[in-house]
């Protein structure tokens, strides 16, 4: 369906045949002979395109360029409409006169994008879908006000099919901002707005919906920073329309981070996820989808490992406990140790369940029966608490002779949220005199003081992750289904973590990720000095890794004694130990 | 025995005294010393053939030294713990197997059968992970099943039973 702008008359006399104004001849006509009457022909059509008046639709020539444009639009929009499922476009659009072929194509066209976001008298983002004017008119930059002194009007590659006040903001930064992105896309749009009119026409290169998703949120995200709300909902709806057409983990990363935006824009902060029950299921989808987590386990259980080594009595106490997942392979471990078992207490902590029932206990007794199996001594005690701030040493029941390791997965950052309830922990964690701690901690910075770089940050992060989670979980004929319901749990329980990064603040903002050398720092200041994982730690996650598929990807890195997991070259998770110094 | 008849023509007579019949279901010492050399793959058809061999095949100690043959020097502690898991086939079946698979495509990339993956000596860290992931293993069947041990692989080691492109 795509034609250049078509001259036809003059371009294809040939066709024309010698007789009828607007029926097409079998080709092959004389030229010479015809050529008188042609020209007659033409100016009688006043302008009709030749090829369409035959199908019935009268369509002036000045207009094929828009009209074709047009249909491109319509041809991709029908596309995607069907993939998200509005079938009903294709059994029941209803014809207008076809003979007006450019007023007919913008209903169908504002038809697919129905407007979705009403407010009130004065719009001044103005849908620009439910404008009724036509588009047939030629000039009519003036007719539509100019938006917010911040986004003009811009003529060439457009989104939308209509002239807008809602101009396409990718293409040029507004000019209030930093004008690097405007450099870059380079092209300046004073000139042609008097000449050209806006032209509709199809985005269909993905690639390039991809650089513009990027930098529209970014823009979004800067939006919200400086307060320009209005901006910033313009923006997230263009980031859902970009994020369509778009494949894989950046589609899914988009849609997260704009609907975090959304909610932040519009105040409909999410639910605090404290609903254990619900989120120990997605992070136990998550456990079995990517490595991530089964890392953390193996390298943590080494280095508690190689601390317990010879010694009878040993006490973990566990600040993450959710299903005591790690606990299985240390137990085997210690049960295969040479000279014996030694006697295992384990005290789990854990957030209060919701439903009343007594989650830890459950789990403690499966590790029981486990501990039963392979004959190791085992004793279990729960805590509930709501915050790891509660806890207090001599709540814990430690007793002589028993050697203490305090383990604590994804644990810390939300005690960040309140001021001094790290440092508490801390010092509480000392008293309990533990022969190591283990900590395992997201590999980024997501506590900066500045909103806009924590965006970008997330941004990095997750794309990452979820560019990993791509390669897991795919394949396989017999565990397909299983896998793909694995993946998308895990894409919520990742969402859900976006969205509390982006969308909450203050003591709800509880995903405050740090990087290895502030947790460095804080435990050092807290007293703690570093212990390295040995060679044996960094060989098994090597292993781990290389027995999962996509392992391509995965990289096992040492950094200062520390572990970290990452996916290419971007460390994502790290795993530290520490003891008392 | 060749003999040679009055009228000049030549017969075999049946040697049944100079070599006995030989039934291999009669020699269960020796079934099992040969099925002691077999890989995993043979070794499951092996337990197909009829009810004595499969009984005989589905013996814990064979696939035990199946599956820690290579391991030089052989790890200690191991079998209590196993047979308590579940035993020495299923973490064949379920750990051994497919983690040897994996390690063993990606370091030696000739197409060799299963028996080339297993004649690689196994590192001690491959023991140790294969025991880890096998009592996860359980541990998730306790976790789901609620107590009901069942035979399919956990969810978490379902990733071991996918195809890999290597």
């Amino acid at each position: 369906m795509k034609r250049d702008h078509p001259h036809p008359h003059q371009n294809r006399p040939d066709t024309f045949s010698s007789g009828g104004s607007s029926s097409v001849g079998g080709g092959g006509v004389g030229y010479s002979g015809g050529k008188s009457k042609m020209w007659e022909e033409t100016e009688q059509d006043a302008g009709d395109d030749e090829l369409l008046a035959v199908l019935g639709y009268k369509v002036r020539a000045s207009d094929m360029a828009e009209v074709a444009q047009k249909l491109e639009h319509l041809e991709e929009a029908m596309g995607h409409a069907q993939e998200d499922g509005l079938s009903h476009l294709a059994s029941d659009t209803v014809h207008y006169n076809p003979s007006n072929l450019s007023s007919w194509l913008e209903s169908l066209i504002s038809e697919l994008n129905p407007p979705t976001f009403d407010s009130s008298s004065s719009n001044p983002l103005g849908d620009p879908f439910t404008e009724s004017s036509t588009i047939t008119t030629l000039d009519n930059s003036q007719r539509y006000p100019s938006f917010d002194s911040e986004l003009k009007v811009i003529p060439g590659k457009a989104v939308y099919p209509r002239i807008q006040q809602q101009p396409p903001v990718k293409r040029m930064k507004p000019t209030s901002e930093s004008s690097s992105s405007a450099t870059m896309w380079g092209f300046s749009n004073e000139s042609t707005r008097s000449t050209e009119p806006t032209r509709p026409v199809v985005l269909v290169d993905s690639q390039e919906n991809g650089v513009r998703l990027v930098h529209t949120l970014m823009a979004g995200a800067e939006a919200v920073q400086q307060g320009n709300l209005k901006l910033a909902e313009a923006l997230v709806k263009q980031i859902g329309f970009l994020a369509v057409s778009q494949v894989g983990a950046m589609r899914k990363v988009a849609t997260y981070f704009a609907e975090a935006l959304a909610r932040r824009i519009y105040r409909l902060f999410p639910q605090n996820p404290q609903e254990s029950a619900f989120s120990d299921l997605l992070q136990m989808h998550f456990y079995e989808t990517c490595p991530y987590l089964k890392f953390a386990h193996f390298t943590a259980n080494q280095a508690i490992l190689e601390a317990f080594a010879s010694k009878k009595k040993v006490h973990v106490i566990d600040f993450s406990m959710k299903q005591g997942m790690q606990w299985p392979a240390l137990m085997q471990a210690l049960a295969r140790r040479t000279g014996g078992p030694p006697s295992f207490r384990l005290t789990g902590i854990g957030p209060p369940a919701h439903d009343n029932s007594d989650h830890l206990q459950e789990v403690g007794w499966k590790l029981a029966q486990l501990a039963d199996a392979i004959h190791v001594e085992f004793e279990y005690r729960g805590f509930v608490a709501n915050s790891l701030a509660d806890l207090d040493a001599s709540m814990l029941d430690l007793r002589e002779g028993e050697v203490v390791a305090v383990n604590s997965v994804f644990e810390l950052h939300p005690l960040l949220a309140r001021p001094g309830a790290i440092e508490k922990v801390l010092s509480a964690v000392k008293d309990m005199k533990p022969e190591i701690l283990t900590v395992v901690e997201q590999e980024s910075n997501h506590n900066g003081p500045v909103f806009l770089d924590r965006f970008t940050e997330s941004l990095h992060y997750y794309s990452t992750l979820f560019d990993s989670l791509e390669g897991c979980g795919g394949g396989g004929d017999g565990g397909s289904t299983m896998s793909s319901q694995d993946k998308l749990m895990s894409e919520v329980y990742l969402g859900r973590q976006i969205c509390n990064l982006v969308a909450c603040e203050g003591v709800d903002r509880v995903e405050r990720h740090e990087t290895l050398a502030q947790w460095r720092a804080r435990l050092v200041s807290a007293g703690f000095g570093s212990v390295h994982l040995g060679s044996n730690a960094f060989n098994q996650a090597s292993m781990l890794l290389a027995v999962y598929a996509g392992r391509d990807g995965y990289r096992v890195e040492e950094h200062d004694g520390c572990l970290m997991l990452g996916w290419h070259s971007r460390p994502l998770i790290t795993t530290s130990a520490w003891k008392l110094s | 025995m060749v003999n040679l008849l009055q009228n000049g023509d030549v017969c075999m007579e049946e040697l049944k005294e100079e070599t006995p019949m030989f039934c291999i279901n009669d020699n269960e010492d020796v079934l099992v010393e040969i099925l002691r050399r077999l890989d995993g793959r043979s070794l499951g058809s092996a337990a197909c053939v009829c009810k004595m061999w499969c009984g005989i095949a589905r013996n814990d100690a064979l696939w035990e030294h199946l599956c820690f043959r290579h391991v030089s020097p052989p790890p200690s502690g191991v079998r209590p713990v196993v047979m308590a898991l579940g035993g020495y086939r299923r973490l064949y079946m379920v750990c051994v197997r497919p983690v040897l698979s994996r390690l063993g495509r990606m370091r030696v990339r000739v197409g060799g059968g299963e028996s080339d993956l297993v004649s690689r000596v196994w590192t001690r860290q491959e023991v140790e992970l294969s025991l880890s992931l096998f009592c996860v293993d359980y541990y998730e069947r306790l976790l789901g099943g609620g107590g009901k041990l069942g035979d399919a692989p956990a969810s978490s080691l379902i990733f071991l039973c996918k195809t890999v492109n290597v």
